[in-house]
């Protein structure tokens, strides 16, 4: 069965240079690219329009910036390593005072991801490790895990807070429990580096996925491989799962962005209007009847689409 | 009237560096022949950490920063400002000979005078640039260069100064970089694009197989300064490129460099000219310089599944050197004039890779097959 995505809309050249990172927001979504400032288009409005533009966020450019679902806090990487947290006050972002993030600055990490409530910042390493720490107690930093000393080159926190994923470059993806402060699992499966990982809204999936060009779900109570959704034709740069969890969304290296059913383990659309690399793809949240998501990369532009609905 | 302007000219500098030279040891000798004298040297430097700017009128990476002054004296407040004091006479007298016999010199020949005195040859080669800084003249005015490194070969010939003609164009032979201090006009009549190479080891291959002679793009120059290229290398592109100006037609200058960040300083030093001696960038640099290649891009699409260790991870030092060059080389800033490259230099720290030129020579075209097929496409505007 394929599904319809049309494209309704796009915000063109929001950056001068490609867009590496998106963060989704209730009404907004936030932008980071090769330049110093990040973006921020608001989601409300159907030309996606320009709301904010943080300058001199990072001087080097910025690689990675994460919200938490209701939109108060974000936190963005810059090539440097510097990172810096940002609070959001009637829709307009700023640096947030009242949180610090410790050591986290300078302890070389690459891959973040923040949890619901904004509380809890998780980083990958580049030397492997996996480190937590609290905003709210002054960064102080509450969990490290040691893995092989690979890259950490990606991370995510499930919806519940319980438990950390992270992908590295020597195909190693570990789950760690958040509670117990172990690892339950390391996954086998992909060899080559891990771009993507991505836990499913209710945490029953993880999604991976890289260089290997094929995405893996794993269960995650028993760490089996439950599906390969191979299509891609080449390196999968990142992942997202929609609300539901009943698709799931890639970008890859040669600009293609599939949508992928759960139920049916197959590819239900591809859409291939972008010529060069997608960083990133993200779904939006849900407003009115369809699903809508974003892509953005090598273009500059960031790209929105939605589910047509008939009948 | 344009060599009696040139004429001119040169007898000015070599006055201006016989007076200074005389005038330097007159009063040093002053000193030592009164009680309690102190004879002193000062020498005047850009601060080395300062505010590097692109030059928007010739394209040149120059230094906006203050001027320092440095003085030594004999026997100075220690042992190492008395050894300061005596290596820049050493070097001194060593030029003053130079130009009193009309001989170039070479760095390296005035390390090899006394090796164990000088210490190293970065302590001779940072005298020599703050006394030509000092003199306001160029290097060369004090008859010293550096003992050539790069190679050259292909269809371009050079009439000396003295008059000779030197035709370069016999195939599958190859020469040092000529000093620029010896060549008068180049002419590039015959010849329809430069290609400047990082490495020897694909100049060579490209030599070998004649590339010059029987390229897509028609008869062409190769060159190579061997990794980060020396002055003598940059003259003498400039020169070719100067030379290129007179033919009606525009000879394309390319830059073939590995897909790491020293292959992209490398393209910016030939391009826009060297972080470190920003005073001579704006005789050196060639602001038409096309880069051919090699992007991560094009490893990465061309990449089946069994050619992956054609990519190789980055060190930290490379993602350092990376990091250091989007902070502080201007040329790689948001605002600059490459942001190709600062888009370039993040996907590798994105992907974490880089890649060499080797790779091409695996592929179907071969390397000389990928660079017809690069040089084909047409090239982007250019301001200048």
């Amino acid at each position: 069965m394929s599904k319809q995505y049309l494209s309704c809309g796009s915000a063109d050249n929001a950056h001068p240079t490609d867009i590496f990172s998106l963060a989704v927001t209730d009404k907004q979504i936030l932008s980071a690219s090769g330049v110093s400032s990040l973006k921020v288009h608001s989601t409300t409005d159907s030309d996606f329009p320009l709301v904010q533009s943080i300058s001199g966020a990072h001087r080097v450019g910025c690689h990675q910036v994460v919200a938490n679902g209701n939109g108060s806090r974000a936190v963005s990487v810059g090539f440097g390593g510097e990172i810096r947290v940002w609070s959001c006050h009637n829709g307009t972002w700023s640096e947030d005072e009242t949180a610090s993030v410790g050591s986290a600055g300078s302890a070389d990490i690459w891959a973040i991801a923040l949890s619901e409530d904004g509380q809890y910042l998780a980083g990958a390493s580049q030397d492997g490790h996996i480190r937590v720490w609290d905003l709210s107690a002054c960064g102080e930093q509450i969990r490290d895990y040691e893995t092989k000393g690979s890259f950490g080159t990606c991370i995510d926190l499930s919806a519940d807070g319980r438990f950390i994923a992270s992908g590295h470059e020597n195909g190693s993806v570990y789950i760690f429990s958040t509670e117990t402060g172990r690892m339950p699992f390391s996954l086998s499966g992909l060899v080559k580096p891990v771009r993507a990982v991505a836990f499913s809204p209710r945490g029953k999936f993880l999604a991976a996925a890289g260089d290997s060009k094929v995405i893996v779900l794993y269960d995650t109570v028993s760490g089996e491989q439950v599906a390969n959704l191979s299509g891609h034709s080449a390196w999968v740069l990142s992942l997202s799962w929609s609300h539901t969890g009943e698709y799931l969304l890639s970008g890859s290296f040669d600009g293609k962005v599939k949508v992928w059913s759960i139920d049916t383990r197959a590819c239900v659309t591809t859409h291939s209007e972008m010529e060069s690399v997608v960083w990133n793809v993200k779904w939006l949240p849900k407003t009115g009847k369809s699903e809508r998501f974003a892509a953005a990369g090598a273009n500059r532009s960031i790209s929105f689409y939605r589910e047509a609905t008939c009948g | 009237m344009i060599p009696v302007i040139a004429v001119i000219m040169i007898s000015y500098v070599l006055g201006q560096v016989q007076q200074y030279i005389d005038e330097t040891l007159a009063s040093a000798l002053d000193e030592l022949s009164t009680l309690d004298g102190r004879p002193a040297i000062t020498l005047r430097r850009k601060s080395r950490k300062a505010s590097l700017f692109i030059n928007p009128t010739n394209g040149a990476l120059e230094n906006g920063g203050t001027e320092t002054h440095i003085t030594y004296t004999w026997p100075g407040r220690n042992t190492h400002e008395a050894w300061k004091f005596s290596i820049v006479f050493r070097v001194l007298a060593v030029i003053a000979d130079a130009i009193d016999t009309g001989l170039m010199i070479s760095k390296r020949d005035i390390y090899y005078s006394d090796p164990s005195c000088f210490k190293n040859q970065k302590v001779v080669d940072t005298i020599i640039d703050d006394l030509a800084y000092t003199i306001g003249v160029d290097r060369s005015a004090l008859n010293v260069d550096a003992a050539a490194k790069g190679l050259v070969a292909g269809y371009y010939r050079l009439l000396r100064k003295s008059g000779e003609i030197m035709d370069a164009q016999s195939p599958a032979k190859d020469s040092l970089v000529p000093s620029s201090h010896h060549v008068g006009d180049i002419d590039l009549s015959d010849a329809s694009w430069v290609l400047i190479i990082e490495k020897e080891a694909v100049y060579r291959r490209l030599v070998r197989s004649n590339y010059h002679t029987r390229a897509a793009a028609g008869k062409g120059i190769l060159v190579t300064g061997k990794g980060y290229p020396d002055l003598s290398t940059r003259a003498f592109i400039r020169k070719l490129f100067e030379n290129s100006r007179h033919l009606d037609r525009v000879l394309p200058f390319y830059a073939l460099v590995d897909s790491d960040p020293d292959g992209m300083a490398i393209m910016s030093t030939y391009k826009y000219g060297s972080m470190a001696h920003t005073s001579q960038n704006r005789r050196l640099n060639v602001p038409c310089l096309w880069w051919l290649g090699l992007r991560t891009s094009d490893v990465v699409t061309g990449a089946s599944s069994n050619d992956a260790e054609a990519l190789i991870r980055l060190t930290s030092r490379d993602r350092q050197k990376i990091i250091a060059m989007l902070l502080n080389n201007p040329v790689c800033a948001a605002e600059g004039p490459e942001l190709e490259w600062r888009m370039e230099l993040q996907q590798m720290l994105m992907l974490n890779l880089k890649a060499e030129i080797e790779i091409l020579y695996d592929r179907n075209r071969g390397l000389e097959g990928w660079i017809d097929w690069k040089m084909a496409s047409p090239l982007p505007q250019q301001n200048n």
